[in-house]
């Protein structure tokens, strides 16, 4: 086989199926990263047995308020609270992308500059290798939901519209952090000086998504901010589309809230990308 | 449907870099709160070539030369502040996918492997990635294993791989979508002689049998010498010569060097370190472990062998070419005009 | 060698040496790190944020409710702001140490501890510092005063503050010790850098006090892992809820700790010695 033919046999089919290479290079990064993770099964338990300490504080806590409230504050019962913390585990595994603190030590260290001399633009490694990671996630999550059931007797009733919706929610939160803390990862191209901006935001994000408390127990103002910032919607509305309580309006709402903010996200990217990738081209590489 | 030719045009291309100047104190840091100096570097200064398709060319030059900018200009890592390059019939400048599936930059201790998990894994994620179609994926990626002689390294962990192993493995990740232009960036850097000369003739393997262009930038003259015909030589970022290896030598190098070990020494004129003194017969090199090391210039060299093996007890005598090194450093010295000298 | 040498190199390991070893490393630490006035700003500003949250999660908690299992308001402040303090303390003295010791362990590099004519355990313990975290020290300082003001009649006054410096440098120096147990785990085990990892999380509980989880979590908090030593006990302190019984128990606990943690670092250490010899 003279090397002209095969030249011409590869370089057609590269052009055929644009979709269906897209799916195969997806499975094959999330298969990538599932089979590097899986490895680490130990520590992968240490770190998510780290991260339910978290929201026990929290749940234990405010289990109490109810308890010495009578029997529930702000709507929630001691079980409801315990729902609401217990989905919480799985919403932060969920939230959990790259880090826009990464960004320096990628440009650093090259593994930038590697990826941009490949045919794919960046952001579907991070997608795809992150989506591998959130299945291993999922799968080492349900006996820790289940240990945490045991101990603090969790009540909630969810519907089925409720848990197609919480099931769409949960990557909906994915592709929108995604999207966000890549836009400011790539703050990175212009200076290294960013991890106040980093911080400050992850404060607010942190007041302002429902991952302290349910959204509902905050003061009104709070709440009203909340509607327009993407936070509430990677956390709190997840949750609660499948702990209740929640109308069918409020699931619609949040559904298209998390649509509008997936393509405002990938917006974004877009632009700056394109000024990032100009800026890191006229002086790094 | 056409494949575009493997060629590389470069019109003199320029690459400018503006690096903050900071001088030492207090009072400079203060002023630099202000005012930010900034000094120009040209890194590249006008360059141009053209390579063919198939060629095989070196790039040669000290550090900070150039060769590496240039390198990434040509694959699109880096914009150019002025003049014009053509890799692939594209403008590398816009990373169109069409020419970033056709070519590979491979810098010697970079790692794009995955590292927890076997190479066959990150081959198969990169088949993924320039949707190389199956049949020819298995085809190129058996091929590539045969050639680096790596089969038994890709069912392990690259972790556990050593050095050279990894920069096998590497190289084979990276041309698995069967690039028809390989710009090699210091392949062989870090590696021991062996690891070195496999290398190198992988390189000359996968050049004659895919007809792929390859530009190599290295330190080792050796790497230059075994595969490249054609050298440019560049400095402060110009081209200062860009022609044939042998044209090289002859133009730019006025001496050989003679090299004599010694039998027994001759005691009337023996020095401190134990061999005769040669230092009549030309310009003494270095001494080393009983080999005197002359360097000669071209006319002289066979009156001047001829005396030195009457007058000596020779154990051997070889006559070389100077190192290119040498020969490059006097490129350098002598082509400070910027003017590229034109092989024939 | 001069007479003083002689003498240093035949005299083993005194206790009354440590501290000028402390010294010697604080200082060279500390000018170190002074050099890099950024990361001061940078360290005040996570500060500030993290004692923010904490005390935004206390205001909704307290705009629901007047006690907490009986603890009210500047109680809970007088928590957090121990809380804030020994994590500060922890991060700038015994942190930076035990993560070195754990990468010198993994990578063999542990050698120099044992060719020293000072005590291992020591050295390792006292070579790095991490001063831009104190900074903790003092914002959890600030709402500790705070609290204890707004307690009013209901604190210990002076017995109280004694009290609670010392049971805060007990607390400190059983967190310590445990530390050193985790470090010294790297002697066995590989992967030690996620049960770091989990400690931190796990320390994040103690910013409430201790007895209000539940009871299987209050003895693992306790006996396990010995946040209420640290923490809850010197806040008690200053909250006038100090009984003997627990000054005690957190004696004894320091104690046990401090024992228990050297045993295991000689072990290890002999271990690591044994496998490079």
């Amino acid at each position: 086989m003279t090397n002209t033919v095969t030249e011409i046999v590869l370089q057609d089919q590269i052009r055929a199926s644009r979709w269906r290479s897209m799916i195969s290079l997806y499975w094959m990064l999330a298969k990538t990263a599932m089979q590097a993770r899986f490895q680490y099964r130990a520590s992968n338990y240490f770190y998510m047995i780290g991260m339910v300490v978290e929201p026990t504080i929290y749940l234990v806590v405010w289990r109490t308020i109810a308890e010495s409230s009578g029997g529930a504050v702000g709507g929630y019962t001691a079980g409801t609270f315990a729902a609401y913390y217990i989905v919480w585990t799985l919403v932060r595994n969920m939230n959990i992308v790259f880090t826009p603190f990464g960004w320096e030590i990628r440009i650093r260290e090259g593994e930038l500059s590697g990826q941009l001399l490949r045919p794919v633009h960046p952001i579907h490694y991070d997608l795809g290798f992150f989506i591998g990671w959130k299945v291993i996630v999922i799968v080492l999550w349900i006996p820790i939901a289940a240990v945490l059931s045991l101990a603090f007797h969790p009540t909630f009733d969810p519907s089925i519209e409720q848990c197609i919706v919480f099931f769409v929610a949960i990557w909906g939160a994915y592709l929108i952090r995604s999207m966000l803390l890549w836009v400011l990862g790539m703050i990175t191209f212009w200076t290294t000086r960013v991890s106040a901006l980093f911080e400050a935001y992850f404060m607010a994000e942190l007041l302002l998504s429902g991952r302290l408390v349910p959204m509902t127990l905050m003061p009104g103002w709070v709440q009203g901010l909340s509607w327009f910032l993407p936070f509430r919607w990677t956390f709190g509305f997840p949750i609660t589309a499948l702990v209740g309580p929640i109308s069918k309006t409020e699931l619609v709402v949040g559904v298209l809230a998390q649509i509008g903010w997936v393509l405002f996200g990938v917006l974004l990217v877009k632009v700056v990308w394109r000024r990032g990738i100009r800026k890191f081209s006229a002086v790094g590489g | 449907m056409t494949i575009p030719p493997a060629r590389i045009q470069v019109e003199h291309l320029e690459k400018v870099f503006a690096v903050p100047v900071r001088e030492a104190g207090l009072r400079a840091s203060l002023r630099s709160l202000v005012h930010r100096e900034v000094r120009e570097v040209r890194a590249v200064n006008g360059v141009s070539f053209t390579i063919e398709p198939g060629e095989v060319v070196g790039f040669l030059g000290p550090n900070g030369a150039g060769k590496t900018t240039t390198l990434k200009m040509l694959s699109g890592l880096l914009q150019p502040s002025g003049g014009k390059a053509t890799v692939l019939g594209y403008e590398p400048g816009c990373r169109d996918p069409g020419m970033l599936s056709r070519l590979a930059l491979v810098m010697g201790n970079r790692n794009q492997l995955q590292w927890d998990l076997p190479a066959m894994d990150s081959f198969e994620l990169n088949r993924a990635i320039y949707r190389i179609p199956r049949p020819e994926f298995v085809e190129m990626r058996d091929e590539l294993i045969d050639l680096l002689d790596i089969g038994e390294l890709v069912t392990k962990p690259v972790r556990n791989l050593s050095l050279g192993e990894r920069m096998k493995v590497e190289i084979a990740g990276s041309l698995l979508h069967r690039p028809t232009i390989l710009f090699l960036d210091e392949p062989t850097i870090g590696l021991d002689i062996t690891m070195q000369k496999r290398i190198r003739s992988f390189i000359s393997e996968y050049n004659r049998r895919y007809g792929a262009t390859v530009v190599l930038t290295s330190h080792y003259m050796a790497d230059v010498q075994a595969l490249c015909k054609r050298v440019i030589i560049i400095h402060h970022g110009n081209v200062l010569f860009d022609g044939d290896l042998a044209t090289l030598s002859q133009k730019f190098a006025a001496t050989k060097t003679v090299v004599v070990r010694f039998e027994q020494m001759n005691t009337s004129t023996a020095n401190e370190v134990g061999v005769p003194d040669l230092s009549r017969y030309g310009t003494v090199v270095s001494v080393v472990d009983g080999a005197v090391s002359l360097s000669v210039s071209r006319d002289q060299v066979a009156s001047i062998t001829a005396q030195i093996l009457s007058e000596h007890s020779v154990l051997d005598l070889t006559i070389e070419d100077p190192p290119i090194d040498d020969v490059i450093e006097r490129v350098f010295a002598d082509g400070v005009s910027g003017e590229a000298v034109p092989g024939d | 060698m001069t007479d003083k040498t002689a003498k240093m190199n035949v005299t083993s390991f005194r206790p009354v040496r440590a501290p000028r070893l402390a010294w010697s490393f604080f200082r060279i630490g500390a000018m170190n790190e002074l050099q890099y006035r950024s990361n001061f700003f940078l360290q005040l500003l996570q500060s500030v944020l993290t004692l923010g949250a904490g005390l935004v999660g206390l205001a909704v908690v307290f705009g629901r409710t007047t006690n907490l299992s009986g603890w009210t308001r500047p109680e809970l402040l007088v928590v957090m702001g121990v809380f804030t303090m020994v994590g500060g303390i922890t991060n700038t003295f015994v942190v930076p140490n035990m993560q070195k010791l754990v990468e010198d362990i993994q990578r063999g590099t542990l050698d120099f501890a044992l060719t020293k004519p000072a005590d291992a355990q020591t050295l390792v313990s006292v070579r790095q510092i991490s001063i831009w975290r104190s900074v903790d020290i003092l914002t959890g300082l600030i709402v500790l005063i705070v609290g204890v003001v707004q307690l009013g009649d209901n604190n210990n006054g002076i017995k109280g503050a004694t009290s609670l410096v010392m049971l805060l440098l007990l607390g400190s120096w059983t967190i310590y010790c445990f530390w050193l147990i985790l470090a010294s785990s790297a002697f066995w085990f590989i992967r030690v850098n996620e049960m770091q990892e989990l400690f931190q999380g796990l320390f994040r509980s103690g910013q409430y006090p201790v007895r209000i989880y539940p009871g299987w979590m209050r003895f693992g908090l306790t006996f396990l892992v010995p946040i209420a030593f640290a923490v809850t006990v010197p806040a008690e302190a200053a909250t006038n809820r100090l009984t003997g019984i627990t000054v005690v128990v957190a004696l004894a606990a320091a104690a046990l700790f401090g024992i228990g943690s050297r045993w295991i670092w000689r072990t290890g250490l002999r271990r690591y010695s044994g496998a490079s010899a």
